[in-house]
């Protein structure tokens, strides 16, 4: 793999969910550091587009391939690859049998077998980072929605993942604690994450995104840098889209 | 939503067990005050105004009692182990296993269990024969295995399909996802209809006593046909076993309420 390959490729990616074609030839390619924000109606495909990145959806046709496996060779293991994409889910799915430490160190700890004291270092660190280490030892039930999904993304940080993947990470939030995730992932885009991100955030897109991408009835429909996106749209599914959401 | 779709109901068929004591139950005069009291008073007037032949009953019978609790310890232990294995079969993806799950399941749910001990005791028995103490925990187990294995699935099935991707998202295998994740929060819904089941075997065990094991009935029965004292056999019989049970289910009451949320630590 040469440096200037992309770290994510989709080259004709379909996936069908019996007669539901939910994607429909989807070409996608993000280079390594790139942050991409995809928008689009609901039952657009954008979730499925970025679950089958992680291959929590398997695709029909098509290829992928991340940091060089390709996800549809037979050979590929497909647990390696995912330690390498952190995921965020608009439900958080905080482990609620663990406090917000041990969400951070189960996965360092039983796959890489690092040693306690280093891995809850290093959780510690990155709760410190997501501004939450106060509530270490707290269990998710005893957590904000806002805090819940900053240790969420900080248990996806620990195991020092290329890439992140957002699916609506703050969908699920009272509107107050919205902008505390955000400043989260703003701080993660401006330390060079490779990300993926599907919001309705327009005001993270126009910051943090290098590319939007807008997906309609399972395909791509347009796609370029926020600000002709959003100043100069041409597709008129994607005009009427951000006339009922702006 | 796909994954809402996913989520499901936690609510777990409980066994026949004796029944758990509700909230509205537990004032002074609870029925099961009542129930426990009433038979420890039964069983001492008896045995203190008439020691002659209830004392002398309720001395031959404890061998029985130990007898009971081996069988059912046994039983529930072998049975746990099936339940769990039958219960992640049904839920596995592999078509096969989960075949070979439910078929066990289907197939033991519909004979009756006193048709099974005569099966595994008698009629295999035929082929190979087995200790009767050993046919009676073997054909507990099996029993006993296929109503725990949906008790394990539905506790399993309680744990919403997040948790598991989320487990997958960070490198988990499947299986390394259920034994980290999912069981050890399932067991918390598991834990209170297994209770209820063990209570349900212990009293099923007493139809172990057609075979030759001398468990709490069968040894009542030796006392009774040796002198034909019937009444006096079975009344004490009963509320032994009235006894324990009340006992069991009040524990399991209890086992329930201390098995709360996370955030109540
Ligand atoms: N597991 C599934 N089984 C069946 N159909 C599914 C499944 N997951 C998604 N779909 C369907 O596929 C289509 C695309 O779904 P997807 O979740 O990707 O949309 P989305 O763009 O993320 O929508 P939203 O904004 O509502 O999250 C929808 O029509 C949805 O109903
Ligand atoms: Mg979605």
């Amino acid at each position: 793999m040469s440096p200037d390959d992309p770290i994510i490729r989709m080259e004709g990616v379909s996936k069908f969910f019996g007669d539901l074609k939910a994607l429909d030839h989807v070409s996608l390619s993000v280079a390594s550091g790139e942050k991409v924000v995809i928008i689009g109606p609901s039952g657009s495909g954008k979730s499925t587009l970025l679950r089958t990145i992680n291959q929590l959806e398997t695709i029909d046709a098509g290829r992928i391939v991340v940091d060089g496996f390709d996800l549809t060779a037979p050979s590929v293991d497909i647990c390696q690859v995912r330690t390498e994409l952190g995921m965020v889910f608009q439900s958080f799915n905080l482990f609620r049998h663990k406090t917000a430490l041990q969400n951070l160190t189960l996965a360092p700890m039983k796959l890489r077998k690092t040693p306690r004291d280093q891995a809850e270092r290093e959780a510690m660190a990155l709760l410190e980072k997501v501004g939450i280490a106060e509530k270490a030892d707290r269990y998710p039930a005893q957590l904000s929605g806002g805090q819940q999904q900053r240790v969420a993304i900080a248990r996806a940080l620990a195991m020092n993942p290329k890439i992140m993947l957002f699916d609506e990470p703050t969908s699920a939030l009272d509107p107050e604690m919205i902008g505390e995730v955000l400043e989260v992932m703003l701080r993660l885009a401006r330390e060079g994450m490779t990300m993926v991100v599907v919001t309705h955030e327009m005001g993270f897109a126009r910051e943090a995104a290098d590319r939007v991408v807008f997906m309609d009835e399972g395909k791509i429909l347009e796609t370029g840098h926020p600000g002709t996106f959003f100043g100069n749209p041409t597709h008129p599914r994607l005009r009427q889209f951000l006339s009922q959401i702006l | 939503m796909p994954k809402e779709e996913k989520k499901q109901i936690t609510i777990i068929e409980v066994g026949d067990g004796a029944a758990i004591p509700v909230k509205s139950d537990q004032g002074l005069v609870s029925a099961w005050w009542l129930a426990f009291v009433g038979a420890i008073l039964c069983m001492a007037g008896l045995v203190i105004f008439k020691s002659d032949p209830y004392w002398r009953i309720l001395k031959f019978l404890p061998d029985g009692i130990l007898v009971t609790f081996e069988v059912t310890f046994a039983s529930i232990g072998l049975a746990i182990v099936i339940g769990l294995f039958t219960g992640l079969g049904r839920i596995s993806p592999n078509r096969a296993i989960n075949l070979v799950a439910s078929t066990y399941v289907e197939v033991v749910r519909g004979i009756p269990l006193l048709v099974q001990l005569f099966y595994i005791y008698y009629a295999l028995g035929q082929f190979y024969a087995i200790p009767a103490m050993a046919a009676a925990i073997l054909s507990m187990s099996v029993c006993y295995g296929a109503y725990m294995g949906e008790v394990f699935r539905a506790g399993i099935m309680s744990i919403d399909w997040g948790q598991t991707e989320a487990a997958m998202s960070l490198g988990f295998s499947r299986r390394q996802a259920m034994f980290y994740v999912i069981l050890p929060q399932a067991w918390r819904t598991i834990l209170p209809p297994v209770g209820n089941e063990f209570i349900a075997l212990l009293k099923d065990t007493s139809l172990v006593s057609i075979l030759a094991v001398s468990d709490l009935l069968r040894r009542g029965r030796e006392f009774a046909s040796s002198g034909f004292q019937y009444f006096e056999t079975y009344t004490l019989v009963a509320l032994i076993y009235l006894v324990i049970t009340l006992i069991l289910s009040r524990l399991v009451g209890e086992m329930e309420k201390r098995v709360g949320k996370y955030e109540s630590r």
